[in-house]
């Protein structure tokens, strides 16, 4: 029952990866600093280009189309669109290299 | 004139080789490296490609080595006093602000000030 050698679907042979299918509330709380961090970035430079006059087309575009994490629903924070999940959400840790990648919006009605 | 300074936080193992060329044209080869680069949309936009990886601060001017390092230093809770020079041909020297040492001072014998 218990020990080592228990008949668990991991143990019992074959490909069984374990990936719960939501965020754990301390992976959801580093998320959210990450969003934060990225944020802080994207402040620092435009503050900066600010005072030299200067404009940047990436930044405007980030500025004009990405919302930062205070604006973000928690939808969008922990989950991503996926045309082949029920109610076409899942997990955002589902996505490859997640925690350094920017995945903050997602189709408009979904 | 201003600087970016960049820090590398997040290593690049991974990602994209382009994400990995705009790291190294940044001049970001390990994690926890530090560079300066001036305040310019070229460099923005390369800061831009690489935000998710990389702390940025506004300096004015580029800090040594040693002044990033005692940034992190905490406080010892201790500091050593050394002894300095305080006569100047037989006198005592003229210090800039009288502090609670010149108070101290009483004169010896021998034509030195001692504590």
């Amino acid at each position: 029952m218990f020990g080592a050698f228990r008949p668990t679907g991991a143990l019992g042979g074959g490909l069984l990866w374990k990936i719960p299918w939501r965020l754990s509330p301390h992976q959801k709380y580093r998320q959210r600093q990450r969003l934060r961090a990225v944020d802080k970035v994207v402040e620092t430079v435009a503050n900066a280009l600010a005072k030299k006059g200067e404009t940047l087309k990436s930044l405007d575009r980030w500025q004009a189309e990405m919302p930062t994490e205070a604006e973000m629903l928690p939808k969008d924070k922990y989950t991503i669109f996926d045309r082949k999940e029920k109610k076409y959400r899942k997990g955002i840790h589902k996505l490859p290299k997640w925690t350094r990648v920017s995945q903050r919006v997602n189709p408009p009605g979904y | 004139m201003s600087y970016f300074r960049i820090t590398l936080h997040r290593s690049a193992i991974g990602l994209p080789k382009r994400t990995k060329g705009v790291l190294a044209a940044l001049g970001l080869h390990k994690r926890s490296q530090v560079v300066y680069h001036p305040v310019e949309a070229q460099f923005a936009g390369m800061i831009m490609k690489v935000k998710e990886l990389v702390r940025v601060d506004e300096v004015d001017r580029k800090l040594s080595k040693y002044e990033v390092y005692s940034e992190r230093k905490p406080d010892p809770g201790f500091w050593v006093e050394k002894t300095v020079a305080r006569m100047e041909d037989g006198r005592p020297k003229e210090r800039g602000s009288p502090s609670v040492i010149v108070e101290g001072l009483r004169k010896e014998d021998g034509g030195e000030v001692r504590l």
